[in-house]
């Protein structure tokens, strides 16, 4: 039989491998190029990594987590913009971010305005493309537009890598991404369980920049199994349930999620882009055309930057019936406009299914975090409702 | 049995002791915060029972609130300042639906249950406009006491437009008007013109009547007025504002039996 010690190290182990996940991520990278491959930074989930995967491609997320790198970042930038946008071009000014250092081209994208003038500056320095991404969902035209500028970027990415992308490529590429959304889509949905077995930040960590690392996918299917079942200390069923939505929370700036965790509560749900949004849903792989399939599946993502952005509602409506929460906390980064003005429609939407919310906005400096922890707190004596006088 | 509630804010800290049996308050005291905020308290706490005839084992509970809260290792109990100042208001205002509270470094809004709970509540972020700091900075400035202030504002009827929602620019910004000759009284008048615009924004477009104003802000002259015109309802200020918090600790403390 074995010891108590070395199950617990057997039950950890998928949450130990993703502590080295940059490490893995660059030995994966490196490994990659030896074999001929191409690094390509993007920093945003509308970007369709199948497309770059089938070219060749090592899609990574270039989106920047440390607070660090904003100094530099502001020699350019205003200080009144989005942390996440500053942190990373900070890793572009300051070439400190080696899978950046590493990428042969930059798919960027327009969704938003902060990002969309920060390209134009990094674009000096780096080769750079950027997606045009039509802002009404459901508008026929715009598909075909989103449809355009997914062949433009094949063309781009052919001519670059010197390499045809293929139907049955792409098809590769999408049977695999939709593997490893599966997979990440089940973890998540451990969390729909009375007594989650992990914690939001545990959760959140369990990812990696790079997708479809086959070591990763091997980790998911580990989790899954050695998971359920773990013991949570304080206990689960002690803590307040949290849905969380609102802004990636990208590696590094994490600090949000754990003064939420440390306060009483228990992140169940992650709608932002850095949770389940990019993987609720899959690429068709029966589809007749992939590239179609292709654009309708990230044309769905309900972000911020849609007008209107109803998708996001609905969305909300159904992770709050299946992971039950007791609020809602939605984070904002300083400048983040279109959240921001979104948070109205969510903070409603939370009213009318009868659940606090709290909005956060900050930045990547921990000055706040004491006030941050007294409203999570205070929310968290709301939901319990237990001093009342 | 007597219970005790320490409101440990960023510029003072308050005592109220509890009698919880006759759920009257026994005594009360208010202090400078300073360095070593947990002595600083105990000390206050130990002056406030002697005044009530008591000492500290005959306090059953003592729940700690405000942002020096966890400092308080003495206390039993913390329970953050949104909560106390509910409770605070429910024992004094019965049918009070929104609070809203003024201190030293925050403003909030409460929205209440008919019940008295919390239903939600809003906080100001990273900014200090719109709290009693901004008070303090102006009150320097224009080179009166803190307590004067208000009297100086009501000398006029023509506040002059502060625009700078942020604290450090609202000065540089009164710098340039009393370079320009504007009256203090005006620049006085405006700053809380502008205050509370920022917390009427705050408590949004559909507030619950009867409105009850707590927290140090709300003894400055003026400020209640101005704020009742900002939101277009009438603003029923707490009894001793400033230990409404405190007294919502002690009522907390005696529920916790």
């Amino acid at each position: 039989m074995r010891s108590q010690r070395s199950q617990r190290h057997a039950v950890d182990g998928p949450l130990v491998w993703f502590g080295g996940m940059v490490e893995h991520c660059l030995d994966h990278a490196r490994a990659r190029i030896k074999r001929g491959g191409h690094v390509v930074g993007m920093a945003c989930e509308y970007t369709p990594r199948e497309l770059i995967m089938a070219a060749g491609g090592v899609p990574v997320c270039l989106c920047g987590g440390d607070a660090d790198m904003i100094p530099a970042a502001e020699e350019m930038l205003p200080s009144n913009l989005c942390p996440l946008i500053k942190s990373t071009f900070g890793y572009s000014v300051r070439r400190e971010n080696p899978f950046l250092e590493m990428a042969e081209l930059v798919v960027a994208e327009t969704t938003c305005d902060g990002k969309k003038k920060m390209y134009e500056l990094m674009a000096e320095s780096r080769p750079v493309h950027v997606m045009e991404l039509p802002q009404k969902p459901g508008d026929q035209d715009a598909m075909r537009h989103w449809v355009r500028e997914l062949h433009k970027l094949k063309e781009v990415l052919e001519e670059r890598f010197k390499k045809r992308i293929t139907g049955s490529g792409l098809r590769k590429a999408i049977a695999l991404m939709n593997r490893e959304r599966g997979l990440r889509r089940d973890l998540a949905g451990l969390m729909k369980a009375e007594v989650p077995p992990i914690t939001g930040l545990e959760l959140l960590g369990m990812k990696s920049i790079i997708s479809c690392i086959p070591s990763d996918l091997a980790q998911y299917r580990r989790a899954l199994k050695v998971l359920p079942g773990r013991i949570l200390k304080p206990s689960a069923r002690s803590r307040t349930r949290v849905l969380l939505t609102g802004v990636p929370i990208p590696h590094g700036a994490e600090r949000v999620v754990g003064l939420i965790e440390n306060s009483g509560g228990l992140v169940v749900c992650q709608e932002n882009c850095t949770g389940l949004k990019p993987i609720l849903e899959d690429v068709d792989a029966a589809a007749p055309d992939p590239m179609l399939a292709i654009a309708g599946k990230y044309f769905h993502l309900p972000c911020s930057v849609m007008t209107r952005n109803d998708r996001r509602l609905d969305s909300l409506h159904e992770l709050v019936r299946d992971f039950r929460p007791q609020c809602v906390v939605e984070v904002i980064w300083q400048a983040c406009l279109t959240y921001d003005v979104e948070s109205f429609r969510v903070k409603r939407l939370a009213g009318e299914l009868g659940l606090p919310y709290l909005r956060i906005e900050t930045d990547y400096s921990p000055s706040d975090s004491a006030r941050i922890e007294t409203r999570v707190q205070a929310l968290f004596e709301t939901v319990r409702g237990r001093y009342k006088s | 049995m007597i219970f005790a509630g320490i409101d440990a804010g960023s510029r003072t800290v308050k005592v109220v002791v509890l009698d919880g049996t006759r759920r009257k308050v026994v005594a009360s005291g208010v202090a400078d915060q300073g360095v070593r905020q947990a002595d600083l308290a105990g000390r206050l706490l130990d002056k406030v029972l002697k005044k009530g005839g008591l000492r500290r084992k005959d306090i059953r509970r003592i729940v700690a609130t405000g942002y020096g809260r966890d400092a308080i290792s003495f206390a039993g109990t913390t329970i953050t300042e949104i909560t106390c100042h509910a409770a605070g208001v429910r024992e004094q205002d019965c049918d009070a639906r929104t609070v809203i509270d003024i201190g030293g470094q925050d403003s909030k809004v409460m929205r209440l249950d008919a019940d008295g709970a919390v239903r939600d509540f809003v906080m100001n972020d990273r900014c200090a406009a719109g709290t009693g700091r901004f008070l303090e900075v102006v009150a320097e400035r224009l080179r009166v006491r803190l307590d004067h202030l208000g009297a100086l504002s009501g000398r006029t009827r023509n506040p002059v437009p502060i625009n700078s929602t942020c604290v450090v620019f609202a000065e540089t910004e009164i710098v340039g008007l009393l370079a320009s000759g504007t009256a203090p009284a005006r620049i006085a008048a405006g700053v809380q013109v502008a205050m509370a615009a920022r917390v009427a924004v705050m408590a949004g477009r559909n507030v619950t009547t009867p409105i009850v104003f707590t927290g140090g802000v709300a003894m400055v002259p003026g400020i209640a007025r101005a704020l009742a015109r900002a939101i277009g309802h009438p603003i029923r200020t707490a009894e001793q504002p400033q230990l409404t918090g405190a007294l919502g600790a002690a009522i907390l403390a005696a529920a916790g039996e």
